[in-house]
Order: C-alpha cells, then structure tokens, then sequence
C-alpha cells in the first residue's frame, strides 16, 4: 500500500512538471491555433537563465526564478515578433507556423551547444536533498517545492484570464480572432501578452527542471511529452492541460510500477491514443474547430 | 486527421534536413606527403564530454607524433567528424571519411551501437577502426561469431565487465542481493546486464528487482520505488553518467541506501559534480586506475593544453592512436590493407595496459579491470580484478 501511495506521488510530481509546460502549448493553441514548439526551446533558455542567476551571480532563488520568468517571456515575444509576426501579416496557411516553430527549437538548441557548450550544468543545491519520510513514504523536499510554485503560478494564471478584463478580452480572442478584432480587441496586443505568459510559464517550468533534473541543449526534448499532454486534455482548454498533465505523469508511474517499465512507455501512450479515438478533443476540450 | 497526417510528415522531413549534415573536419587537400586518419565520435549531444576529450586527445597525439617527424616520414592529418551520438550520423560520418577525406584508418567512436553499425561500410572500403570504449562483443564479431575484419577496439568488453561487477559485488564486498536498473534502449545497458546477471546468479546470489528505463527518461522514480520495495543490499546501473547521476540521487531522496555500482559508464568527473553526495561510497568497474604513476605525464599534459580533465575515454583514445601508428610502421607503407593485417599480430605498451590483439576476436587480450571507490568525491583505486582467469 505504501508503495502505491508512493507511486501517486511520484506520478504527480513528475506530472505537475508536464503541467507547467502543457499550459504554454495550450495558450498559444487557443489564440493562434497552431502548436507552438518553439515553447521547448523557450523553457531551456529559462532553465539556463535561473542557472546562471543562481550560480554565476548568486542570487536568491525567489529572485532567480522571477528573472528566468521575465527573461524566457521576453524571449518567447522576441520569438513571435521574429518567427511567427511576419507569417500572421500575411495569412500564412497554419502549416507555415508549425514549420517555423520546428526552426526556431532546432536553432535555439544548437545556439546554447554553439555558445555555452553541451555539457551538463548543475544547478547549486538550495534546498536539502534529505527527504522527508511519512512512515515508508519519502515526499522530497524538492517535489513539494515544485508542486506548490506550480500550482501558485497556474492558479495565478487561471485567476488573470478568468477574472480580469485582459483575461476576458484573451477568451474572446480564443473563441473567435476575428470577430473580437471586430469589437475593438486589440488582438495584436493580445497576442502579445498570450505569448509572455507562456513564456513566463515556460521559464518557471524551466527553472523547476532544471532544479530537479540539470540543464542541458536538449531539455526540449521533455516538451514532447508535454506537448501530449496537452491535446490529451485538451488542446486549447488550460485546465484541460493540467488534468491530462497530471493524468500523464499518473499513469506513466503505474505503469511502470505495477505493469512492466519495459513496456511504459508502450502501454501508457497507447492508452492515450486510444482515449483519443474514443473522445478526440481530449478530455476538456471543445469540439469546435479543427486540432493541429 | 489527414491534414495531421500530413504536417507531421513535413515536420519529420524538416528535422531530418535541419539535423542532417553538419562537419567539425579540418578539410583535406590530397597532398600524397601526408598521411590521414580519421576520427569519429559524439561532439554534440549526452556523450559530448566524452567525445570532445576524444578528439582532443587525438589532435595532441598527432601533435606530438608531428612533432617527432611523423609516421614513414611523413606528416599526420586527423579530420573528425561528429555522430552527434547516433548510429546514422556514424556511418555518414565514416562514408565521409572513407570516401572523400580517404583516410587510412579511424579511431572512434566510443559507443558500441554507432560501432556496431559502421561495420558494412569499413569492409566496403577495407579500412580498419579502432573502437575506444565500445564494450559490446558484437563490435568486432558478428551475430554468427565471425570475426568483423575491419573493426578492432582497445577496451575489455560487456560480459567481463558485467562478470567483474557481479563477482566484486558477491565475493570481495560479500552482497547476495542484487538489485538491476538498466537502459532498454541501450546495446551497452543490456549487454552488462545480462552478464551481471548471470555470473551474480552462478555464484549463488539473487536478483531481487530487474527495472528498466528508457534513454532520455529523467525521472526513475516508479522503477526506483519497486527496487526500494525489493529492499537490495547492491543496486546495479549500467548506463551512463547524466542518468546514473540523476538515478542515484533520486533513489536517495526515495531513501535507498543500497550500495551503487556501475560499468565505466559512470568514470566522469562531471558524474561526481552532478551527483554528489548520492554517489559517495559506490564502485566503479573502469579500464585503469587514474593514479597510476604510468598515466600522471599525459594526464598532466592533456589538462595544460585543454584546461580541462581528462576523461576515461582520453585515456583509450591514446592507446587507440598508438596501436594504429603501431600498425602502420610495421605495415611500412600508408596502405590500408596492409594496415590491417598489421594490426591483427600488433603489439604495443598503452596507457590502460599492454595492447595484445587477438586475431581472431580483435579484442585486446587479458585486460584487467581496475575497481574504483567513490570516496570523498573522487575516483579511488580499490584494487585490479579479473573473472574467469
């Protein structure tokens, strides 16, 4: 029983990981609808930024993570303005959008191995490994940390869009571009913010990582499981990307822990197709519009 | 659903294009005075480290042996090529070599996989490789035992290195309770598995949890929460440094205080920086003892030229880089046919110990292993072990 109870708890932490990273995919779908994955690259730059505010300046941690926050959204606007502005003035098909994502990841990559180097960097310890142990059950210090700056940031975040006036003017924009451009939404300004706090998320969630599991180019490479996660939930539904985030990192655990790690990897994502051909928006999504 | 289809596919062949081809060689003009050889090994991507202490130390050697009037008399050039750790990359890479830069032989690459797969095109081109740290026997015999004519290696392979493991594990530190966690995407992680398996089972221990990961995993803890359950007094981990370093952490905070032990996978100084703590008190099966007095005039010679440590493959792509220049002065001419039958009756002085080919299985034969100590974040010599001899 207690490994079980372990298992639920390791299945969530790993999970609120994905969650933090889902929600950027999820913001940009919803406005843009395109996927965006150029958010992997934006979440290891954020990883790199709170590295070296931690370790080559020495910062203090709750600095360093509103550096990485501010630094990976201006970076994630940098990238929209560049990469994916240009295409919008011109309509281009959503196809165009994709692809230009996929060379702006490729680039970012390769620009940290150019620059700063391959290797693995580790982050300087700011919180005691020593676990703390209920009974048989060890809850790391670490994870608890993770799971409450996650959940703050997404509830943060779930409060702006729900609650405020930008926040409205963001769902009206999700619902329909066009027509909210036609009711004096500034869509462009829209956009805009959509992509800064994606990339906030983006560089907490690298921070975060990074803590728990170095920095390195290819961090990125996480994402994809994020990026699953999110059309799992629910392409376009925020609360749906946490759900199917968490949901993720649940069952990836069981299974590996009562079935066969093995064959994790093999089951787990064939149960998510086959929760997608049953219910193909995804758990929270809306079934209007076509998914990419 | 088709236009998914469809995007994925442009998406699949966009990457392909962007990863394709990227060259870190110092070209080559054909010149008849000079002598080339080739090196191929990770310089971006997991293994970067390694590779890049590779080629650094190969450039040093041929340096060195430039400076000393060459090989034949005549000068050395090395162009590398990154496999960025993928088994294509390294037959492009080797095609490359053979077939525009047409060198005379390669030292590299370090993983048995991207070895294993370069076979076909060496023998297409008969010119010899000398794999570093690819420990796998299948790098130089085939699926049927033959002998693969072109690829030889300068380090002991999987099932004694898996063998030496269990039998330090169950003799000299006294475990009868093992635990495995391995890479199933990995030929290095099986093939050190299956070995240790077998010898710790003969000799009359018991696996008590078998789990597996997958490369580019970063969380162990579902399968390090059945090891815990399974309560191992030695936990095994064949893969390499990035994963044993976050594994072993992560099996701490879980409260595992199993010993660890793992393959020379682990023998990086960037393991003990990442780790720390969670790998203090663990062993370490390597190729030599780093403070052998017989290593220190290299090792200190390497860290002046390249500000940096040396890693475990440094030390095998020395001895690699000796026994082709071995072989190319007793073939007396830059043939690369007369290269390898050289090769496969040379013998030489290395750094990891003296280099005796096997002609039939391309091995170097009788290599010993040298157990390490991780004690106060270093590598510290326990004692040379062997199986079966």
């Amino acid at each position: 029983m207690s490994t079980f109870i372990q298992q639920i708890i390791n299945g969530i932490s790993i999970g609120s990981v994905y969650a933090l990273m889902a929600v950027g995919y999820s913001l940009v779908y919803s406005i843009m609808n395109f996927s965006n994955f150029a958010h992997g690259g934006v979440i290891m730059l954020g990883a790199y930024m709170g590295f070296f505010a931690l370790a080559v300046f020495a910062l203090p941690f709750p600095i360093a993570l509103i550096v990485s926050a501010f630094g990976a959204a201006a970076i994630a606007i940098a990238l929209e303005r560049v990469a994916y502005s240009p295409l919008r003035k011109r309509n281009a098909p959503f196809l165009y959008f994709i692809i230009s994502a996929m060379g702006a990841s490729i680039f970012l990559e390769n620009l940290v191995i150019a620059t700063i180097g391959p290797n693995f960097k580790t982050y300087p310890k700011i919180i005691s490994q020593e676990p703390i142990l209920i009974g048989d059950i060890a809850l790391g210090r670490l994870d608890i940390m993770m799971f409450l700056i996650s959940t703050i940031s997404l509830a943060m975040l779930l409060f702006f869009i729900e609650k405020t006036r930008t926040g409205m003017a963001i769902r009206a924009t999700a619902y329909n571009l066009r027509a909210s451009s036609l009711m004096g939404v500034n869509t462009d300004s829209i956009i805009f913010i959509v992509f800064g706090l994606g990339g906030a998320l983006a560089g907490v969630a690298g921070v975060l990582f990074g803590m728990k599991y170095t920095v390195y180019p290819q961090i990125g490479f996480i994402t994809t499981k994020a990026f699953i996660a999110a059309v799992f939930g629910g392409l376009g539904s925020l609360t749906g990307a946490v759900v199917g985030a968490i949901l993720l990192g649940i069952i990836e655990t069981l299974t590996a822990g009562y079935i066969s790690s093995q064959l994790r990897d093999l089951i787990a994502f064939a149960l998510l197709i086959f929760i997608l051909v049953v219910r193909p928006m995804g758990i929270m999504g809306k079934m209007n519009e076509d998914k990419a | 659903m088709k236009k998914l289809t469809s995007i994925l596919l442009i998406g699949v062949l966009v990457l392909m294009a962007l990863t394709g081809c990227s060259a870190s060689g110092d070209g080559g003009s054909g010149e008849s005075d000079v002598i080339k050889i080739g090196w191929i090994g990770s310089l971006t991507g997991d293994q970067a480290v390694w590779g890049t202490c590779e080629f650094n130390t190969v450039k040093m050697m041929v340096e060195e042996a430039n400076a000393n009037g060459g090989w034949l008399g005549k000068q050395i050039e090395v162009i590398g090529y990154d496999t960025k750790g993928d088994s294509l990359e390294a037959v492009n890479a080797v095609k490359r070599l053979v077939g525009q830069d047409k060198v005379v032989g390669i030292i590299g690459p370090n993983a048995s996989g991207q070895a294993i797969a370069i076979s076909q095109v060496l023998e297409e081109a008969k010119v010899v490789d000398i794999a570093t740290v690819a420990t796998n026997p299948k790098v130089t015999v085939d699926e049927d035992g033959n002998t693969k004519p072109y690829n030889f290696r300068v380090c002991f392979i999987d099932p004694y290195q898996g063998a030496v493991a269990a039998g330090y594990a169950f003799e000299e530190l006294g475990f009868t309770k093992a635990a495995i966690l391995y890479d199933v995407a990995d030929e290095y992680s099986q093939g050190l598995t299956e070995f240790f398996e077998k010898t710790f089972v003969e000799l009359g221990g018991e696996i008590v949890a078998k789990e597996a990961f997958k490369f580019g995993d970063v969380d162990f803890r579902p399968q390090l929460s059945k090891v815990k359950e399974a309560q191992p007094e030695v936990v095994f981990m064949p893969y390499f440094f990035k994963e044993v370093a976050l594994s072993t952490s992560q099996a701490r905070e879980l409260g595992i205080d199993a010993t660890f032990m793992g393959g020379d996978g682990w023998t990086s100084e960037q393991l003990l920086e990442m780790a720390g703590d969670a790998v203090e008190g663990s062993y370490v099966v390597n190729h030599l003892d780093f403070d052998d007095p017989d290593v220190q005039d290299f090792k200190n010679a390497y860290t002046e030229k390249y500000d940096a440590a040396v890693e475990l493959n440094g030390y095998l792509a020395y001895d690699a880089f000796k026994l082709l220049e071995e072989a190319v002065k007793q073939a007396g001419v830059a043939d690369s046919v007369k290269i390898k039958e050289a090769m496969e009756t040379a013998e030489v002085q290395g750094i990891t110990g003296k280099i005796v080919v096997n002609a039939k299985t391309h091995n170097p034969d009788g290599k010993e292993a040298a157990m390490l100590k991780i004690e106060n974040n270093s590598y510290k010599f326990q004692m040379k072990y062997s199986v079966g001899q």
